[in-house]
């Protein structure tokens, strides 16, 4: 028994679940005292001490059976339901005979009479078959099914069909009762679903051996760090469900990280008020000093490149920087393509995640070469110039590729002599910044650059993380 | 004492505590193992409430300490009783005269005061909070650790000494360890993701909105007022609202309240007059009560359409 809980445990391990040894140390002595003879209680306690976050219990209610499931397969419906005679039974056993003779392997065989005479296969038996059958070249269980049809497509089992209805063909022909044929009919065809899913049943069990014998080498790739540090370029949409739920818990720790920055940084000026109150309890003699807390919520007016390159950076930078809403004063953000588009509105009436789908159904990008930021800054300059005073911090989400228009330094530099800080989140890698791309033309990044007060290089989610953390920072 | 794990579904039963076959596992265990039991999920599905029936089903106190952000060792462990230490060398002014009067020097009156210093650090000036009383309690207690998540991860990381060895180090005492060792349940909302160290530490059982036949027991059993055919109504309507896209779901407690208020108002259907006055119980958001009522009566749930776009810009395939 110890064994096997130390194969399952390789193989939890092996499809992404840490399991440590002292949780399966722990998994050992939950078994001692919750018994194994009630199975249901006995997954449950190997559940409670093996896996320690939700998401992890589809993988182990899917490797569980696997692993301890060694229940007894259904038993096969017996001929005809059991009704047949002692003459009719003959009659088919007969017949049966005929058709295996027929068939082109003996695996074929041993199934069609399983079906008709309802014994189900040995376990041997069904090792054997098994064996006849290469072994499945894939090891990730989403692919569970489809290994299952190449196995039973392999195996020909269709050909079973044909056979069963050869077969009663020859029993009509010998003048059986229809009623009686067509009981066989039934109970065979109820037989042969069983034994395809004890079929499947196996090639899951092979599947999950070869996952643990692969163990380590196939790591999980929705490990936290690694979908970090993975370039927003690379990310496929297989991926987006688990970088929303990252986005979420960096949004967690950002607010955490905000408190306590907030609680430690120490402006200096002594809060005579709170002191004196605090030291009430000590008789006035001052133990414990208070400081009087500042607190910075920035304002914020982002501007985003809104084209396919930067969509998926742009909808993080939204996400994050929305749900941070209670850290920051005020928010406007604007998107531009050729021109500008003010897109708070949406977040006004919408949830982020709704409102960032709506902006993208919204707003596209059309099949030429459009960007303009400098038309963009000198429509913000000429309509929203007003939403930017000394407090407000001014975040421009870009490559700087600008297509070879006026990139509206003028209007920058207006922006610029109104704001407290201008910050630029660039979304390319440092060493492309200026480079002359034949896909995209010039950029006029370092046109931009000097008026900035911090260029930041997100190309990353850590990286955006950090760049968004750095606005929090008093400067 | 626990036999099997029916026990303790029957234990919790006479608190009207319902237990999943889940939760009796995790707390049996947590009891027979002695280690602490993490119960993390949506707010409002009673992971609080599993600490407190526990306890009152046992008999045993319960310590509880909420977390929040910013959460301290001083505030959960233990704090010195500085104001009855000044009180203390105030009143005993004319002792510590009579001890230093006779000290020639001023290292000899620092020694003497050193050699009493034990008096002043002791367990008697020590303010015990809620680690701490569970862990020096003469009685077994149960300890709730609420919304761990709350507390920052430095709480996280001074927990684990406590959690896995229960004994908690003072400096000037030394180390204290537990005379029983109590039930530790913590509780989560999964604001945030908990280390692996302190997941490592306590057993596991995430605790979601039960199911239509569990959340009926549960009504009928804390609202018996209620009629069987309104309480399968309401059941039912909550359900479908958790199926709904909401800010926040309603939850058990939320479902609770709501047939109470049906009781009280001696409703004897659930019309839309009865809808329109009481949603806001299960619902704590202005829209999400606004979306409720509009699919609600529109009757089945359907798919928002988005609105038309608003200087939208249509252009043709997505490229630059």
């Amino acid at each position: 028994m110890d064994r096997r809980i130390t194969e399952f445990v390789a193989a939890l391990r092996a499809s992404g679940v840490r399991v440590s040894p002292a949780e399966a140390a722990d998994a050992m002595r939950a078994i001692e005292q919750a018994g194994i003879s009630e199975r249901r209680f006995f997954a449950l306690a190997m559940q409670a001490s093996l896996i320690k976050d939700a998401k992890d219990q589809t993988t182990f209610q899917e490797l569980f059976p696997l692993y301890f499931g060694k229940e007894t397969p259904p038993p096969l419906a017996p001929p005809g339901g059991g009704q047949l005679n002692a003459e009719q039974l003959q009659q088919l056993l007969q017949q049966l005979e005929q058709q295996l003779a027929q068939l082109p392997s003996p695996e074929l065989a041993r199934l069609l009479r399983a079906m008709l005479t309802g014994q189900g296969l040995s376990p041997q038996e069904l090792g054997q078959i098994m064996g006849a059958l290469m072994p499945p070249h894939v090891s990730n269980p989403r692919y569970r099914d489809w290994m299952t049809q190449q196995a039973l497509r392999e195996l020909n089992f269709k050909q079973l069909e044909r056979a069963l209805r050869a077969l009663l063909a020859q029993l009509r022909a010998q003048g059986m009762d229809e009623q009686i044929v067509q009981a066989i009919a039934a109970a065979a065809r109820a037989n042969q679903e069983a034994l395809a899913a004890q079929i499947a049943q196996a090639v899951a069990e092979q599947m999950a051996e070869q996952a643990r014998e692969e163990g380590h080498t196939r790591m999980r790739s929705r490990s936290e760090s690694a979908l970090l540090d993975r370039p927003f370029d690379q990310i496929d949409a297989g991926d987006l469900d688990d970088m929303r739920k990252v986005v979420a818990r960096l949004t967690a720790r950002l607010r955490t990280r905000l408190a306590l920055r907030q609680r430690r940084g120490h402006t200096g000026t002594l809060d005579a008020k709170t002191t004196i109150r605090t030291n009430q309890r000590f008789g006035g003699i001052p133990m414990v000093v208070r400081y009087r807390k500042r607190h910075l919520k920035p304002k914020l007016v982002i501007f985003c490149d809104r084209s396919v390159s930067t969509q998926q950076v742009m909808a993080f930078l939204l996400l994050m920087v929305y749900s941070l809403h209670d850290q920051l004063s005020r928010t406007r953000s604007f998107a531009f393509i050729d021109q500008l588009y003010d897109i708070s509105i949406y977040f006004a009436e919408a949830r982020p995640e709704a409102a960032i789908n709506q902006i993208f159904e919204q707003i596209h990008p059309t099949r030429s070469y459009s960007t303009d930021l400098g038309r963009a800054l000198k429509q913000f300059c000429q309509e929203h110039l007003s939403c930017v005073d000394r407090r407000t911090t001014v975040i421009v989400l870009g490559d700087g590729r600008n297509n070879d228009n006026d990139p509206g330094l003028a209007a920058f530099a207006q922006v610029r002599a109104r704001a407290r800080r201008v910050v630029w989140f660039a979304t390319e890698e440092q060493w492309r910044w200026g480079v002359y791309d034949p896909g995209s033309l010039s950029s006029d990044i370092y046109a931009y650059a000097p008026m900035c007060d911090a260029m930041h290089e997100v190309t990353t989610l850590r990286q955006l993380a950090d760049a968004i953390d750095g606005l929090f920072v008093r400067a | 004492m626990l036999n099997a794990i029916s026990d303790v579904r029957d234990l919790l039963a006479t608190q009207q505590y319902i237990a999943s076959d889940e939760i009796s596992t995790a707390m049996f265990l947590a009891d027979k193992l002695g280690k602490p039991l993490l119960a993390e999920g949506p707010a409002g599905v009673g992971k609080t409430e599993l600490a407190k029936c526990w306890a009152k089903a046992t008999g045993y106190a319960l310590i509880r300490l909420q977390c929040y952000e910013g959460l301290d060792e001083t505030k959960a462990l233990y704090e010195w009783e500085y104001a009855k230490q000044l009180l203390y060398t105030q009143l005993l002014r004319d002792k510590l005269g009579d001890l230093l009067g006779d000290a020639t020097s001023l290292r000899d009156a620092a020694d003497r005061l050193a050699a009493e210093e034990d008096v002043f650090f002791s367990e008697r000036f020590l303010l015990p909070r809620p680690l701490l009383q569970a862990i020096t309690s003469e009685q077994p207690v149960v300890l709730l650790i609420d919304e761990i998540d709350r507390a920052d991860a430095e709480f996280e990381a001074f927990l684990l000494e406590v959690l896995s060895d229960f004994q908690v180090s003072v400096p000037e005492l030394g180390t204290l360890k537990a005379k029983h060792q109590p039930v530790v349940l913590l509780t989560s909302n999964n604001t945030r993701e908990l280390s692996e160290a302190l997941k490592r530490r306590c057993l596991y059982v995430h605790i979601d909105y039960p199911d239509l036949e569990a959340e009926l027991r549960v009504i009928q059993l804390k609202v018996p007022g209620l009629t069987a055919k309104l309480a399968r109504e309401a059941v039912e309507l909550v359900q479908r609202l958790r199926t709904m896209d909401l800010r926040k779901h309603p939850s058990v407690s939320e479902t609770i309240d709501w047939a109470r208020a049906l009781v009280e108002l001696n409703s004897s259907q659930i019309d839309a007059q009865t809808l329109n006055t009481t949603l806001n119980v299960l619902l704590k958001h202005e829209s999400d009560i606004q979306r409720a009522k509009r699919s609600l009566q529109a009757g089945e749930p359907r798919p928002e359409r988005p609105e038309r776009p608003r200087g939208g810009y249509r252009g043709g395939e997505l490229n630059n």
